[in-house]
């Protein structure tokens, strides 16, 4: 009972944590935080649904094709909104966010309409490890969001855009004077905190199915995750995702399961009273 | 250290915000491998001179050189690129990065020609500055004051640049670390780069320099030897305390 309740919880955890990390990834550089991440998930998991059944690419061929337009659409809205209040404060870019959600979610709605769907992908029995159930789509799960995770720490880490990522964050005035062009490292946060999040409205949509408001109802465990982790780290988000993940699982022990979301209410008040910068962030240093 | 130090004129510069003038016609000659401090009471132009310097104004009139080549027309990236380097007064480097990682983003997106390989100029940078050698894994932020200066003035160093110019490096350090700053300033200025400083501690300042100039009201006052300067009997007692 204990370990099926952390393999779910862990799933669920990692199927908050890239969401987690794209927002943490926009809100450390632009310092605001994208109320539309919700809407990116769930415009990435229509546009793989669509690949997937109209042009009728394989599963995780249309994953691609969808993580690729929602990266391509998170740059033109920063180049049509965000990018023409950049000086402007926080506040005013996430009043903006919300704008640009409600756009997206009625986009949606338009075009595809308000039915759940699901994608087109064989039905597998689940596997057994002595007495924890395990089945096809969570083990894809965590594939994917170990590979997109470690891809993510590879480019911060150890290239060129990844520092000048971190620089900006930290300290975009002198990125400026060493020569970092801002610009260019925002358009790439945005790809690939549009292709995170699409990619997770493609796990969901896996493990469950997709609908226009699937998005909206993620936006709090986003925010709680990465609230939890650090918003200002990105890497530590993810760590707030799986704690998330594992607090929610385990409050079905006393709580019935559709009280879960009070669990993220909880961490997110408890947290933004007691110690706003999270539990694996560092206190951010400015000097 | 193999630096070609480069002189950095000014020739009537008219600058300042919104059109009303704040410099009215500064004119000065840094030589190459010359220390210059420019010395004034606060709002007399100092800060508005080192931003036209590094392009952050664009001059009304006037134009800068560098050694002969014109560059007022460069943006500040430009300017880099062609071998101007800058460290602010404020936030001057990345605090949640470490000592390593400001040194190699020092180098890392300019793009000068026939730089050295970043472990060959880290190397020599660090002759230039021992005390950070042991620090080089430990987050800038958590530096001490001192300490974060150099870091600073490491990280403007590592493309090579012909000139460094730095907004008031005595600023908020202690009696001693403003000392140990000058000396390095020196050092620096030894290795082959023209030291243009904008500093609040006029007998520290100029007292490390070759070369000074007194802005008062966005005008030249005195310039000319640093030494001659701080003997001016009208600097002494404005600015120094003597009769």
């Amino acid at each position: 009972m204990m370990a099926q309740l952390i393999v779910n919880g862990l799933t669920t955890g990692l199927i908050l944590a890239l969401p987690a990390l794209a927002l943490a990834l926009s809100f450390s550089v632009l310092r605001f935080a994208n109320y539309a991440i919700g809407s990116y998930v769930t415009v990435g998991a229509f546009a793989t649904w669509w690949a997937n059944m109209y042009l009728g690419l394989p599963f995780w061929a249309a994953a691609m094709v969808g993580s690729c337009a929602v990266a391509a659409i998170a740059v033109i809205i920063d180049l049509l909104v965000y990018s023409r209040m950049r000086e402007r404060s926080g506040l005013t870019l996430l009043v903006a966010s919300m704008g640009v959600a409600i756009a997206l979610e009625n986009v949606v709605r338009l075009l595809a309409g308000n039915s759940p769907r699901s994608f087109d992908v064989p039905v597998a029995r689940p596997y057994r490890f002595w007495d924890i159930r395990v089945n096809q789509e969570q083990l894809i799960i965590l594939v994917t969001v170990l590979g997109a995770l470690t891809l993510v720490w590879l480019v911060f880490r150890f290239t060129r855009l990844g520092r000048a990522m971190r620089a900006v964050a930290d300290n975009a005035p002198l990125a400026a004077v060493r020569g970092i062009a801002r610009g260019r490292v925002i358009a790439a946060v945005w790809a690939i905190s549009g292709a995170l999040a699409a990619l997770a409205g493609v796990l969901i949509g896996l493990d469950t199915s997709i609908e226009p408001q699937m998005g909206w109802n993620y936006l709090l465990p986003i925010f709680t995750a990465a609230i939890l982790g650090g918003i200002a780290s990105p890497m530590a988000a993810v760590a707030g995702a799986l704690v998330l993940g594992l607090a929610e699982e385990f409050s079905t022990l006393f709580l019935p399961p559709h009280y879960r979301m009070i669990v993220a209410f909880g961490i997110m008040a408890a947290l933004l009273m007691l110690r706003p910068w999270g539990l694996f962030g560092t206190k951010w240093v400015q000097r | 250290m193999s630096v070609t130090a480069k002189s950095l004129a000014a020739e009537g510069l008219v600058a300042g915000y919104g059109g009303q003038p704040v410099l009215r016609g500064v004119s000065f000659t840094a030589r190459a491998g010359e220390i210059l401090t420019v010395v004034g009471p606060n709002g007399s132009g100092k800060s508005t001179l080192i931003k036209t310097v590094l392009g952050l104004i664009r001059p009304i009139e006037g134009r800068i050189l560098l050694d002969a080549r014109d560059i007022t027309p460069l943006s500040p990236s430009q300017r880099a690129n062609a071998g101007i380097g800058y460290v602010p007064q404020e936030a001057n480097v990345f605090p949640n990065m470490t000592v390593l990682e400001n040194l190699r983003l020092g180098l890392d997106f300019l793009q000068r020609k026939g730089g050295k390989a970043f472990e060959a100029r880290l190397s020599e940078v660090l002759d230039l500055f021992p005390e950070i050698r042991a620090k080089l894994s430990a987050r800038a932020g958590l530096l001490s004051g001192g300490q974060r200066q150099m870091v600073a003035m490491a990280s403007a160093l590592m493309p090579e640049p012909s000139v460094l110019a730095l907004d008031e490096p005595s600023a908020g350090l202690s009696p001693r670390n403003a000392e140990l700053l000058f000396e390095i300033v020196a050092r620096i200025a030894r290795s082959g780069v023209t030291l243009f400083l904008i500093e609040q501690n006029t007998r520290l300042g100029l007292g490390a320099s070759d070369a000074g100039l007194v802005l008062v009201s966005g005008e030249v006052k005195l310039s000319g030897k640093a030494s001659d300067i701080l003997a001016a009997p009208e600097i002494r007692r404005l600015y120094l305390g003597g009769a």
